[in-house]
């Protein structure tokens, strides 16, 4: 009996497996933007993590200088067209490179 | 030394755990993670190499690269369970946030046109799986950054360990057979692959290409089927590209439109992205950067220890058997020899099963180790003779690792 039950549950596995469509939830961000009192936090919530979850920028290798910053922010606007002001464009490097690269604790 | 032989059985134990879960969730039917805690963490062997362990949906507990949109790594202690990489454990890696969470199998098209076809059409997978004859291969595939976190000089980009590649059984149809439908022109160059995620706000869609005899090869495929069973989620359900001995950048997920071009494509993701220095060893002088490039195209030539982790411990004086797994860009694996005096003698080691030229092949060898800390390595030769250099290439984007790996472990 028990053993037909399990088949009867892995058919019910089967069954929705061959159903032919499939639907996800997916986790939340695991991590949140460092807070910081520097002016570009405030614009990295608003520019940056709307795309893209903070990983992207905790797990750089903490030697990364200023030019890559510069060009990932340059990247987002001009490749992938995230709405980001000019203006706030080198507050937000700042941000960056002073949080997650190689001018922490400057 | 000790703290890294606890942290792997720490490892081991939470993997165990999320093993669990994964099966209670399935058992449900359902793709929802039931729970949004992580299941441990984990330190890849680099600066800044904390990561947590995440159950994302159809996937047991992986290692996170990020959140959204998803970049998963599987765990090392995975490919020492066969020659054949789980789909619940097999890495994942997008590019854009705008992935599909929802997704009609058999109602899902593939467009098919360009300006170098006679005749475009669109076929859905369910036509797509009963008019033409499916064929079937076993292929790694590997992130072209898989190892870039082990980059001396670091690189930015994703910092991944070694775990960004996957073995599996691909099942599905030749993507040559489908082409030949539409009556490609003599104009035709390239062939570009396109797929159900996008760009949130419309820039950077992620779209590859590849030369038309490349497409044209029998080889490349259009697949539905992995290991058995439909491509998970987050692996491209229902139907991705399958490139054998090619990076994974070029294996579309959730493939939906496929264009045949009169001239080399070159959107964002295959020029200046994905692209190695032209030259033979696709390397540079660390720090520099190249004079030209060209895009990413083969496997080089790899090999692992998959049973013994950097730092673990073993007896002394007892005999165990080192397993391991090699590949390569599809010449097959011809020899791997180890050594466990870190480099300086080496000896054969055993080949396992040969399940094609395009999979992972096991080796093995003996080891009784004495008293004292051993430096284990492998390296393998592909059928060309090519081989893994004893010291890490180095180039600026961080792909195309090979290098003899270092196993160190300790006998006590």
């Amino acid at each position: 009996m028990k053993r037909k039950l399990l088949l009867l549950a892995m058919l019910g596995i089967a069954g929705i497996a061959m159903a032919g469509s499939k639907s996800m939830t997916l986790p939340p961000d695991g991590v949140q933007l460092k807070a910081s009192p520097l002016p570009g936090y405030a614009k990295a919530q608003a520019s940056c993590v709307a795309c893209h979850s903070a990983e992207y920028m905790l797990y750089q290798p903490p030697t990364a200088p200023r030019p890559y910053w510069d060009n990932m922010v340059k990247r987002m606007k001009t490749v992938f067209k995230a709405p980001i002001e000019d203006a706030d464009m080198p507050v937000i490097v700042d941000y960056l490179v002073k949080t997650y690269g190689n001018e922490q604790g400057k | 030394m000790r703290n890294e032989s606890e942290s792997i059985s720490r490892l081991r134990r939470q993997l165990l755990a999320g093993g669990a879960g994964a099966l209670a969730a399935g058992a449900l039917g359902s793709l929802s993670r039931t729970a949004h805690a992580q299941a441990g963490s984990v330190d890849l062997p680099m600066i800044n190499g904390h990561r947590d362990l995440v159950a994302f949906p159809e996937k047991r507990a992986l290692i996170v690269l990020t959140t959204r949109p998803p970049q998963l790594e599987t765990p090392f202690e995975v490919f020492n369970e066969g020659v054949i990489t789980p789909n619940d454990a097999f890495f994942v890696r997008y590019h854009n946030a705008g992935l599909p969470t929802s997704v009609d199998g058999d109602k899902h098209v593939i467009k098919v046109g360009g300006n170098a076809v006679g005749k475009p059409f669109a076929i859905s997978v369910a036509e797509l799986r009963s008019q033409f004859k499916p064929i079937e291969v076993v292929a790694v595939n590997q992130c072209s950054g898989n190892g870039r976190g082990l980059f001396n000089p670091r690189v930015t980009g994703g910092q991944l360990g070694n775990g960004a590649m996957g073995n599996a059984r691909w099942l599905g149809v030749p993507l040559k057979d489908v082409l030949a439908r539409a009556e490609l022109k003599n104009t035709a160059r390239q062939v570009t692959f396109d797929g159900l995620d996008t760009a949130l706000f419309g820039g950077g869609d992620f779209v590859k290409s590849l030369d038309v005899n490349h497409a044209l090869d029998g080889e490349v495929m259009i697949a539905w089927q992995m290991n058995g069973a439909d491509l998970p989620m987050l692996n491209g359900y229902p139907v991705r590209l399958i490139v054998p001995g090619y990076y994974g950048t070029y294996w579309m997920k959730h493939l939906s439109e496929i264009e045949v071009v009169d001239q080399v494509y070159e959107g964002f993701w295959m020029k200046p992205a994905y692209r190695v220095p032209d030259n033979d060893c696709a390397c540079v002088e660390p720090g520099t950067a190249p004079t030209a490039t060209r895009p990413i195209g083969r496997f080089n030539v790899r090999s692992f220890i998959t049973s013994l982790q950097d730092g673990a411990r073993v007896q002394a004086g007892r005999a165990t058997v080192v397993r391991g797994i090699a590949f390569d860009g599809g010449q097959g694996i011809r020899e791997v020899a180890y050594s466990i005096d870190g480099g300086q003698s080496w000896r054969g080691a055993k080949l396992g099963d040969d399940v094609g030229r395009y999979s992972f092949r096991e080796f093995s060898f003996g080891f009784t180790p004495a008293r004292g800390t051993h430096d284990l390595r492998v390296r393998a030769w592909n059928r060309s003779g090519q081989s893994q250099p004893m010291e890490a290439l180095w180039q600026p984007a961080g792909y195309m690792r090979n290098v003899v790996e270092s196993v160190k472990v300790t006998a006590a």
